[in-house]
């Protein structure tokens, strides 16, 4: 499962080791969303069932990372300095929202429907990485992608079932075409970043030609031979 | 009451809490708790638990001190940049962007967790916060205390000079570029590390090299007529965000800089280059260090030095200055860095109101004691998690001190969790140090690390001064491992697997009373004195913090055994990981 947004296949031959770099951090995203999960459980089954599922999603994560080294190590394009793994890309690329986990936004029947949607979409978006020509002729990717496509299934079926005894009055179908509805409005926003960049950079730039000079002419307080102790505790400057 | 010191938005953001006597009573970091390394975020979660667990609120909180100005802190990169670059550049831009996720929004993010009406929100100088993150510890006066590194508010490096617990002069600063810190960072950027996290990677491998560029490398920083000033020609950390060297650093090394995935393996390709390289910033960092410490005992006569900022966390440049023939005691606090300053920060806000109430004040805090702050308890619910009891709390020590001796693998966690980076024994892997095979398959194969890293020993007190030279002047340092040791030639072979390549060890000196203590007393009579510690975590992940962690980490890493307050636990089966 992949939490927030879910990486896009990239067409043929474009950018691919990127896309399995987002796969990489949105899989550990999801292995912090469902520990969080697993802290916030009251009943200790419970509690175990989601540590399981978050070490299954531990390794998605670890295992994207071993197919960006195979597919680069083959040729596909070049390691750039950012597939450096930096934990907090997790929150900087918006895997995780640091207002908050899910588990601490949604309420349950919102949380399950949304586990129970996202899996069965990250199982059909894993379809359409293993058609890319690349990855076909990787036999230990595609299988590394087949085992990731039956846990998917395994925590969608497990999400859907809890939610049946939950809240058997309810339709998961809706919930289904409501979050597919969300993620394309996420993909959207998510590719047209460049485009957005294009539009707002010229407004920083006005910004910073309208303020810089005025910052620069602001004076910042020298403390030299100063008590430290005996300067103003409420001044931010 | 309490009082309430944060450091956040710029690495390892934290909470710290002090009560009505200027005790620390617990600490935080929020990377425990949202589980990513490094967490910078608004310590939201840390500060809720301790919020739970102390019944925090506007009635018992005399004061909340954040660990910087944050105007000050915003403006000086942000001024240097816009007088330095165009005025498109993208630092300017990436500050200007980023202003709302600034430590600008400190009184925002903290109104949504606490009322503040009636509580004073207080910012203290950023290594005035560093300064008294080691005054909390080590109430020793007067004494100098150096600050090292990358950017505080305004300043990279400064000396203080510490007549009292109410007199602290600003006597010596360097400003931002010219900083110390952000020199080690670029090196660490260009051998394929990440910055704030892979230092203590770099100073690993410097034992491995030969410091072949020094004479070059000390010409793009150097500590001249009492300044300190870096030629930001070769440092791009003042015009990019992406890249902190620059091109003019590459022809300097003759060297590509490492891609981060090419392999970093002792004998294989472009190893001894990166290693030479490696010594070369460490050996250039050293001298500075000696010149900066030279110039505060001239500055003050003091021959007691608090050492604080991320820099003191360089164990192995600490032994060094600890040579040096004017210093009688070297000081440095469990957590130097950034998150520690949340400790400094409180004891800020404690050290203001007392100034208004009471004239004579002799501090109880001191190092021993404050090891383990907090109130945390795991829970004894393993037996849920899959999990056997092997020996309830009348045995576990003895129990857990048989398995080290057929050489199995402990881990722990137990009771509160250390404040700094280094594990003493709560939340540790431990196993017989003078198995080197042993020792060699903890690092490598379980904790996933590079094999030029060096595992640490954990030792009581009357074999460590048995198995290594000694510095008298390190003494309180070697309580949490911030400085390395030689060992003693004749035990060297029974003791290689805790010893680096350069012949040293960051060893960590047990009291009886401390939970390691008590299992190395146990291990005599099998003829083990020394245990190798390390944190319980896999590589790139923080600390383990709860039982959830624990139960998570003993998975991934697949370790059998647990040692918690609760008793010694056993894993019945495997999850695939």
């Amino acid at each position: 499962m992949t939490y927030n947004y879910i990486p896009h296949p990239p067409r043929e031959g474009k950018d691919l080791l990127g896309t399995l770099n987002e796969f990489a951090y949105a899989e550990y995203g999801s292995f912090l969303e469902v520990l969080a999960l697993a802290k916030k459980a009251k009943s200790p089954r419970r509690k175990f069932g989601f540590i399981k599922h978050a070490l299954d999603e531990y390794r998605h994560s670890s295992l994207f990372f071993n197919i960006l080294s195979n597919q680069a190590k083959r040729g596909v394009g070049k390691f750039k300095r950012e597939y450096r793994y930096f934990p907090q890309n997790v929150i900087i690329k918006g895997y995780v929202d640091k207002k908050g986990f899910l588990v601490e936004k949604l309420s349950l029947k919102n949380l399950l429907e949304f586990v129970y949607a996202n899996e069965l979409m990250v199982k059909e978006t894993f379809d359409r990485l293993k058609k890319i020509n690349s990855i076909t002729k990787d036999e230990e990717s595609i299988n590394i992608l087949n085992s990731m496509m039956k846990d998917e299934m395994d925590h969608h079926g497990q999400a859907k079932k809890l939610y049946e005894i939950k809240f058997p009055n309810s339709k998961l179908q809706i919930a289904l075409k409501k979050e597919r509805i969300k993620r394309n409005f996420r993909l959207i926003n998510f590719h047209n970043i460049k485009l957005l960049n294009k539009i707002f950079d010229p407004i920083i730039n006005f910004f910073i030609n309208c303020f810089g000079k005025i910052i620069n002419l602001i004076s910042i307080p020298d403390s030299n031979n100063k008590n430290l102790l005996a300067l103003d505790p409420k001044n931010v400057i | 009451m309490f009082y309430l010191g944060i450091s956040a938005y710029y690495h390892d953001s934290s909470v710290a809490l002090s009560d009505a006597d200027g005790n620390l009573v617990d600490f935080k970091k929020e990377e425990w708790l949202s589980r990513i390394k490094g967490d910078k975020t608004f310590p939201r979660l840390a500060l809720q638990e301790l919020i739970n667990f102390f019944n925090l609120s506007e009635e018992n909180i005399k004061s909340i001190t954040f660990y910087e100005k944050p105007v000050r802190s915003w403006i000086s990169v942000l001024k240097h940049s816009i007088k330095n670059n165009p005025l498109s550049n993208d630092l300017t831009r990436n500050y200007f962007k980023n202003v709302w996720n600034s430590s600008m929004r400190f009184q925002m993010d903290i109104s949504k967790y606490i009322k503040i009406k009636k509580i004073p929100l207080l910012y203290s100088d950023h290594h005035l916060s560093h300064t008294l993150s080691a005054l909390h510890y080590y109430n020793n006066f007067p004494c100098v205390s150096v600050v090292v590194d990358g950017y505080g508010d305004k300043y990279c490096t400064s000396i203080h000079h510490v007549k009292s617990d109410k007199e602290i002069i600003n006597l010596w600063n360097s400003e931002y570029p010219n900083s110390l810190g952000l020199f080690y960072s670029a090196i660490t950027d260009f051998l394929g590390f990440s910055i704030n996290e892979g230092e203590y990677k770099m100073m690993g491998l410097a034992s491995f090299g030969q410091p072949k560029f020094f004479e070059n490398l000390k010409k793009t920083i150097k500590f001249e007529d009492n300044k300190l000033i870096t030629d930001t020609k070769y440092y791009d950390y003042v015009r990019r965000i992406d890249r902190s060297f620059s091109d003019l650093l590459i022809d300097l090394f003759e060297t590509e800089p490492r891609l981060p995935n090419v392999s970093l393996e002792i004998g294989k390709k472009n190893f001894q280059a990166y290693a030479d390289i490696a010594a070369s910033a460490q050996k250039v960092l050293e001298e500075l260090l000696f010149s900066i410490f030279q110039y505060a005992y001239n500055l003050t006569k003091e021959r007691k030095f608090l050492f604080s900022g991320g820099v003191a966390m360089n164990s192995a440049a600490v032994r060094k200055c600890s040579k040096l023939k004017f210093i009688d005691q070297l000081n440095i606090s469990p957590s130097p860095g950034d998150s520690g300053a949340a400790i400094g920060a409180s004891y800020f806000g404690f050290l203001n109101e007392r100034k208004k109430k009471f004239a004579n004040f002799v501090s109880k805090n001191n190092i021993k004691n404050n090891l383990f702050p907090g109130k945390f308890k795991s829970k004894d619910n393993f037996l849920e998690f899959g999990f056997d009891k092997v020996a309830d709390t009348d045995t576990f020590l003895n129990e857990t001190s048989k398995l080290i001796a057929k050489n199995e693998i402990i881990a722990t966690c137990y009771s509160n969790i250390e404040t700094g980076p280094r594990a003493l024994g709560h939340r540790s892997l431990i196993c017989n140090a003078h198995s080197s095979e042993l020792v060699k398959k903890l690092s490598t194969e379980i904790k996933k690390r590079n094999l030029f890293r060096p595992t640490a020993p954990a030792i009581l007190k009357e074999y460590a001064e048995k198995y290594f030279y000694l510095e008298n002047s390190l003494t309180n340092c070697y309580m949490h491992m911030a400085a390395t040791a030689t060992p003693k030639a004749e035990f060297l072979e029974n003791i290689r697997g805790v010893v680096h390549v350069d012949n040293t060890s960051r060893i960590q000196i047990c009291n009886e009373t401390q939970l390691l203590g008590k299992i190395l007393n146990n291990l005599k009579k099998f003829d083990i004195y020394l245990i190798a510690n390390t944190s319980f975590n896999i590589s790139s992940d923080p600390m383990v913090y709860d039982e959830i962690d624990a139960v998570v980490a003993l998975h991934k890493m697949k370790i059998k055994y647990l040692l918690t307050e609760n008793g010694l636990f056993r894993k019945k089966f495997e999850i695939r990981v």
